[in-house]
């Protein structure tokens, strides 16, 4: 090893303190590698994805230009941001298009500040209590298998067809998930961390407050992230079938007058607003749980 | 001084069975004593220190601290687990001060009692760091500290080395010196490790497995030694050391082979 290093810094001028001096020569450079590894890696895939809804977007316009699909049916992207801006301007469907955003929103809103402001206590309680576990199971068992759908009717004879219905249904379809992982979160909580705090003195709300909380709050911040996205398909179907205003309401009556473009500016708008919900829970989590998977 | 008599422990196992996990061991911490349990996994030593702890009730026997009985986990008994659990989303200042939290010693006072703590371990540079950026060799001085923080009356270690590599080992057991030689307190110490139990302990209790039980125990003086000169090469290679190891590792295969016998 030494004399191959002496060969090769050879024509250097020796004495000058540096030692292991790299060769001129540029084939010479040492090859940086890293391990091997399996599945996607850390490589950034941003510029794989833009360009792949690049292309995607020029596959739609070339199909809308040519006629291959009738106009009917699949407008161009071009004149769907012509028709968004005239709902920006002008609303559709008797409401502007802050009311029909607004209203979902609201809905959306105000059943995931329900169902997390019961879910995770009563899912917290669950995971401590064997009699709450027992009561409560038996009930969230037996309707969280149900599609939000099939009971909508019944809140809508129950609590009529105002807000109150669709609401309700939210909420019923967010809990669920809030709840069990609430749940899941304190029964995966690690028997060693519960002891070192009871060996270091803490009383049971010490112990609760301090280590079962926030040993639970990367599943519970999951749980709502899943809700959400139960949420967004709950709340769409329920304007679908019984609304006057929302993003919801907007694509059925849209496409009532087959009027395709409106019916994709709805579409454009729901991902939007999942896509905005989506980052706002991951800046949550960037922000309460930055030591998510460590130990 | 903490005391434990005749505790056995019988396990529930999962098909209506019993485990016999601890067989009526008894045994005496004096005041300022390192007692060192030494045995191959599975004899019963965990179980003992979980016992010790209050993490679980004993089958029979009594376990008292300076005489009141022992029946939960209290912060007047310190551990040191295997495997540290330490709290990730508080600083590594924070968790050495949690146990002042839980006694409602206020926010400054717990700063400074835990830097001084963070200090006596050498990890006093590393105050706001978070524990999972912690190397393994800084982890175990970490949970020392915490578990010292509550100035408890006595020290449970849970074979808090097992898991690191030979040198750290060896900075960690005179480090674990030094903090006893300064704060005086009792430990009792977990270890497989025949050359860690004589090199540290004022007593090494030797055990057997299935049931665990004590099967000879020994007054050692080598720590004291170690204390006063700090050369753990010149104390680990006395003929004094060298004998008494091959001693308790006849005993202890001695254990194992009968155990085999029995099977």
């Amino acid at each position: 090893m030494s004399d191959l290093a002496a060969d090769r810094a050879a024509p250097v001028p020796s004495g000058d303190g540096t030692t292991g001096a790299l060769p001129e020569d540029p084939a010479a450079i040492p090859r940086r590698v890293t391990m091997r590894r399996f599945g996607v890696g850390e490589g950034s895939t941003a510029a794989i994805s833009v360009f792949t809804g690049m292309v995607l977007l020029g596959l739609w316009w070339c199909v809308a230009r040519t006629g291959w699909v009738s106009h009917l049916f699949l407008p161009t992207p071009a004149e769907v941001l012509t028709q968004a801006y005239s709902i920006w301007q002008d609303g559709y469907a008797n409401a502007t298009l802050w009311e029909h955003v607004s209203a979902s929103l609201t809905r959306i809103l105000s059943a995931a500040a329900i169902a997390i402001a019961l879910g995770i206590p009563l899912g917290l309680l669950m995971g401590q209590n064997r009699w709450a576990k027992g009561v409560l199971d038996t009930p969230i068992e037996f309707y969280w298998p149900l599609p939000p759908l099939a009971y909508l009717p019944l809140m809508i004879i129950w609590l009529g067809i105002g807000e109150a219905s669709k609401i309700t249904v939210l909420a019923l379809a967010m809990f669920a998930p809030i709840v069990l992982s609430a749940q899941a979160g304190v029964r995966a909580l690690p028997r060693e961390r519960v002891h070192a705090a009871l060996s270091l003195g803490a009383t049971r709300w010490q112990l609760f407050a301090e280590v079962v909380l926030p040993s639970a709050l990367p599943e519970i911040l999951t749980g709502v992230r899943l809700a959400l996205g139960v949420g967004w398909g709950t709340l769409v179907a329920a304007e679908l079938i019984a609304a006057n205003r929302g993003i919801g309401f907007l694509i059925m009556s849209a496409s009532h007058f087959l009027a395709t473009d409106a019916v994709f500016v709805g579409i454009g708008l729901i991902a939007l607003c999942a896509f905005g919900f989506s980052g706002a829970m991951r800046l949550l989590e960037a922000w309460l749980v930055p030591w998510k998977g460590h130990s | 001084m903490l005391k434990v008599e005749n505790a056995s422990v019988f396990y529930a196992a999962r098909d209506g069975q019993s485990v016999h996990a601890l067989d009526r061991v008894s045994l005496e911490i004096p005041p300022q004593g390192l007692v060192v349990a030494l045995g191959s996994s599975g004899c019963g030593k965990s179980t003992l220190l979980h016992a010790m702890a209050g993490f679980l009730p004993l089958s029979q026997g009594t376990i008292t601290l300076d005489g009141a009985p022992v029946q939960a986990p209290g912060a007047e008994r310190g551990v040191v687990f295997q495997k540290d659990s330490l709290l990730p989303w508080k600083s590594v200042l924070d968790n050495v001060a949690l146990g002042l939290k839980f006694a409602g010693v206020p926010r400054q006072e717990r700063a400074l009692r835990a830097h001084a703590l963070l200090r006596l371990v050498g990890l006093q540079d590393f105050a706001a760091a978070a524990p999972y950026e912690l190397s393994g060799g800084m982890r175990q001085p970490h949970a020392l500290a915490r578990a010292l923080a509550t100035d408890p009356k006595i020290l449970l270690m849970d074979e808090p080395f097992g898991a690191l590599d030979s040198l750290t080992r060896e900075h960690m057991q005179a480090l674990l010196v030094t903090v006893w030689e300064r704060t005086r307190k009792q430990i009792f110490f977990i270890t497989h490790s025949i050359e860690e139990a004589l090199f540290l302990g004022t007593q090494v209790l030797v055990m057997s497995p299935r049931p665990g039980r004590i099967v000879a125990r020994f007054e050692v003086d080598f720590v004291h030694r170690f204390a006063a000169e700090r050369d753990a090469r010149a104390i680990k290679t006395l003929p004094a050391f060298t004998e008494l190891r091959e001693e308790i590792r006849a005993l202890v295969h001695q254990a194992e082979d009968r155990e085999l016998a029995q099977v």
